[in-house]
């Protein structure tokens, strides 16, 4: 296994069971970090999993078409793009366990059966500000995710648009449930990360 | 807990440095952050987190107190910061909000005991970074809304260079019309292309003049005359294009005397302003070109009515045939001068002579005529019916009356005085000028016509005095009618019957009168030579007056 690979923006590595959460503001910067991130995976041979929430996002994965034959990857099943209604909120509301069900199933089955050495998943997170049921569990799945993390052989990177997330206590929280942060083109342990067990304890 | 908890020299080192670096994190959170709210959030949110507090508030200057009671101690420590004082604390102190931008407010902290220098310096930094990143948010703001209001302005001069651009369109196109001498049809034409609909111009009273588009009327259709004049008067009022129906219609009226108008076909009202815009200058445009035919018309009409003058009144040849070649008119034809009396029923002397005008070109009967007070001259250059030629002349008035008198023909210049004298002649010889309105030829009028002729009138005065003198004293100084009486009685053979009527008399007032006419003036009316010779002088009596009077 891979203990370093780069991410895709210039002077960036990630390594296994990262769980970050990048702030972008609007839909050109979280391009800039969605395309490249996947664009290496791809070429890395590893799973890439997208979920994307914007319709604009989906488009972004397609201009991956300008390098890669995205067609192929996507009818090889080595990247699976797919929308938040039909993962994050499946029955129009969001469950944590299924949720972690769902990536288990789709990770796990990447590694175990279809043979990926490392998966890269993407989720685009502001399906969480709709207003259906349980998505106020947004922060208690991100710390339950960092328990999952270290199962397989992944990296999660969750996208946070601050034009959208503006409330300053959620995004303190929100980078207490990631361990790296991705902010202005630069990754870094975060500081403010707080142990999952701590964390939910204290929220519960 | 707090990240300064620990009392060991290497962990307080690495606690400060992770506290250091959660300071950095949070400074590029609020640095990238979407609005100022979002900002003061962060910071009161994370100062708990950075030193042991139980009170943390942000107080903009300028905004509303979130801590009641602060005004004059936030006033007094200003821009520096220092201590406050707050209930129930045992410390508090507000952290300047510093920016290059200004003093922006303060970071207020309450604790039941002062932090630690640590905590403190910690604090103070995140009140610098909450500083920094109001002004830049602030700054970025500004720049924001001066951009949108540079957009906004853009937008609306690029609408305006975009409508100077298209009324720009709209004149050169309708000047280039106008210049290109196109007329009412190329004007039509100008306006349909540049809005796209049909388009019509129709003359002062709704008749169609010419037509742009596709699926042209026919018939056109034509409001009552009532109708039109109050679209008109509506349109005049509004001083700019009025909807009338499916059409949108502008005056071309300049100097405030309306000529035209030009209307665009709209049933769905989708003309939208560039197509008024159009609109209105093809109206002005078409104002322009009616003046333009109507000042030539009124200028070639002046020029035909004094070549008219002029040959009535005697020219000579050169003069009158320059004349006439500049007026595209061959005067080398033979010609009869033409004398109209009458009127319409309404005295309107315009009316009748477009009335004649009219007649003549349809007849055909000649185009060169003038108006002389009441009456038109035509100089005819065919040989109509002139009493089909009469009959028209009233159809066209509508009613009223005509009278007509034909001189006769002249092959050149210097004759047309003379056929223009017999024309009048023949309307106002006693025997035609108590008849019914008629055309009447010169050449018609028999024993008048030789008696117009003799140039030497003296001795036809004398033979009048001869026959009549002694009637003609009597009816001078008794103010009677003997010699008109006579005359009537003569003319009609001696019916009495007749005379009686056409004197409008009783037949006992006539035969009355001819007994004092054989007392009088001793004639013997039953003697056929007597008879014959008076005839004559009551004609030639009748002529003179005439001749003398003209």
């Amino acid at each position: 296994m891979t203990t370093s690979m780069a991410m895709g923006l210039p002077g960036v590595s990630l390594a296994p069971g990262d769980h970050i959460c990048a702030f972008y503001r609007g839909a050109a910067q979280r391009d800039e970090l969605l395309v490249p991130y996947l664009r290496e995976g791809l070429l890395a041979g590893d799973k890439c999993i997208c979920v994307t929430d914007d319709p604009g996002a989906d488009q972004a994965v397609r201009t991956l078409a300008g390098q890669l034959d995205v067609d192929l990857s996507l009818a090889t099943g080595q990247l699976e793009s797919m929308r938040s209604e039909s993962s994050y909120l499946v029955g129009g509301c969001f469950v944590i366990d299924r949720m972690i069900e769902f990536w288990d199933g789709a990770v796990g089955g990447a590694v175990r059966h279809d043979g990926y050495q490392f998966v890269r998943a993407v989720g685009e997170m502001t399906w969480a500000l709709r207003d259906l049921p349980g998505v106020e569990h947004l922060l208690a799945y991100e710390a339950r995710l960092n328990d999952f993390l270290p199962r397989y052989p992944q990296v999660i990177l969750c996208l946070y648009d601050l034009e959208q997330f503006s409330n300053g206590q959620i995004l303190l929280d929100i980078l207490r449930t990631h361990p790296k942060v991705l902010l202005s083109g630069q990754l870094m342990d975060n500081p403010w990360y707080t142990d999952p067990e701590v964390y939910l304890a204290s929220h519960s | 807990m707090t990240l300064l908890g620990q009392d060991a020299p290497s962990q307080l080192e690495r606690g400060l440095l992770s506290s250091l670096r959660s300071l950095l994190v949070l400074g590029k959170l609020m640095t990238e952050g979407a609005d100022e709210q979002q900002i003061l959030e962060l910071a009161v949110t994370a100062a708990p987190s950075l030193a042991r507090c139980s009170l943390v508030s942000v107080e903009l200057a300028g905004g509303r107190r979130r801590v009641p009671g602060l005004d004059a101690q936030l006033a007094l420590v200003g821009a520096t910061g220092g201590l406050v004082e707050l209930p129930k604390m045992g410390w508090a102190w507000a952290y300047p909000l510093s920016s290059i931008a200004g003093h922006l407010g303060h970071l207020v902290i309450g604790a039941a005991t002062e932090p630690s220098p640590e905590e403190q310096f910690l604090l103070r930094s995140l009140a610098q970074q909450a500083g920094g990143a109001l002004a830049n948010q602030r700054l970025h703001a500004q720049e924001q809304a001066t951009a949108a209001e540079l957009s906004a302005l853009n937008e609306r001069l690029r609408g305006t260079v975009g409508a100077l651009q298209h009324s720009m369109n709209i004149h050169t196109r309708l000047t280039a019309v106008a210049v290109s001498g196109e007329g009412s049809e190329g004007i039509a034409r100008a306006v349909h292309e540049l809005t796209g609909l049909q388009v019509s111009i129709e003359d002062r009273y709704g008749n169609l003049q010419a037509w742009a588009g596709p699926n042209r009327p026919d018939p056109y259709p034509k409001d009552s005359p009532a109708r039109r004049e109050q679209l008109i008067c509506r349109a005049k009022r509004a001083a700019r294009p009025i909807r009338d129906g499916a059409r949108i219609l502008a005056l071309a009226h300049p100097q405030g005397d309306t000529l035209g108008a030009i209307v665009l076909v709209d049933p769905t009202a989708s003309a939208s302003e560039q197509a008024l815009m159009a609109l209105e200058h093809g109206a002005t445009i078409l104002a322009m070109e009616l003046a333009r035919v109507r000042s030539l018309a009124e200028s070639e009409l002046r020029l035909r009515r004094d070549l008219v003058d002029e040959l009535l009144n005697g020219t000579d040849e050169e003069s009158g045939l320059a004349r006439a070649t500049a007026l595209g008119y061959d005067l080398q034809r033979p010609h009869r001068v033409v004398v109209i009396e009458g009127r319409g029923r309404t005295r309107d002397n315009d009316t009748f002579f477009q009335a004649v005008r009219r007649a003549a070109r349809d007849e055909p009967a000649g185009t060169l005529l003038a108006a002389r007070g009441a009456e038109v001259v035509l100089l005819a250059d065919r040989e109509p019916d002139w009493e089909s030629l009469r009959r028209s002349v009233m159809r066209e008035l509508g009613g009223g009356r005509a009278r007509m008198g034909v001189g006769e023909c002249c092959e050149r210049v210097n004759e047309f005085p003379r056929s223009y004298r017999q024309a009048k002649l023949a309307l106002r010889l006693p025997a035609t000028a108590e008849w019914d309105d008629r055309s009447i030829r010169f050449d018609d009028l028999g024993v008048y016509r030789l008696l117009v002729g003799i140039e030497d009138l003296s001795e036809v005065e004398r033979f009048v005095q001869h026959w009549l003198g002694d009637l003609m004293a009597y009816d001078e100084q008794r103010g009677t009618e003997l010699v008109r009486t006579l005359s009537h009685y003569l003319a009609r053979g001696g019916n009495y019957e007749l005379t009686a009527k056409s004197l409008i008399v009783h037949r006992n007032t006539l035969k009355y009168r001819l007994q004092r006419i054989r007392q009088i003036g001793g004639l013997d009316l039953g003697d056929p030579d007597t008879c014959f010779n008076l005839e004559l002088a009551t004609r030639a009596w009748g002529t003179l007056g005439v001749l003398r009077s003209s």
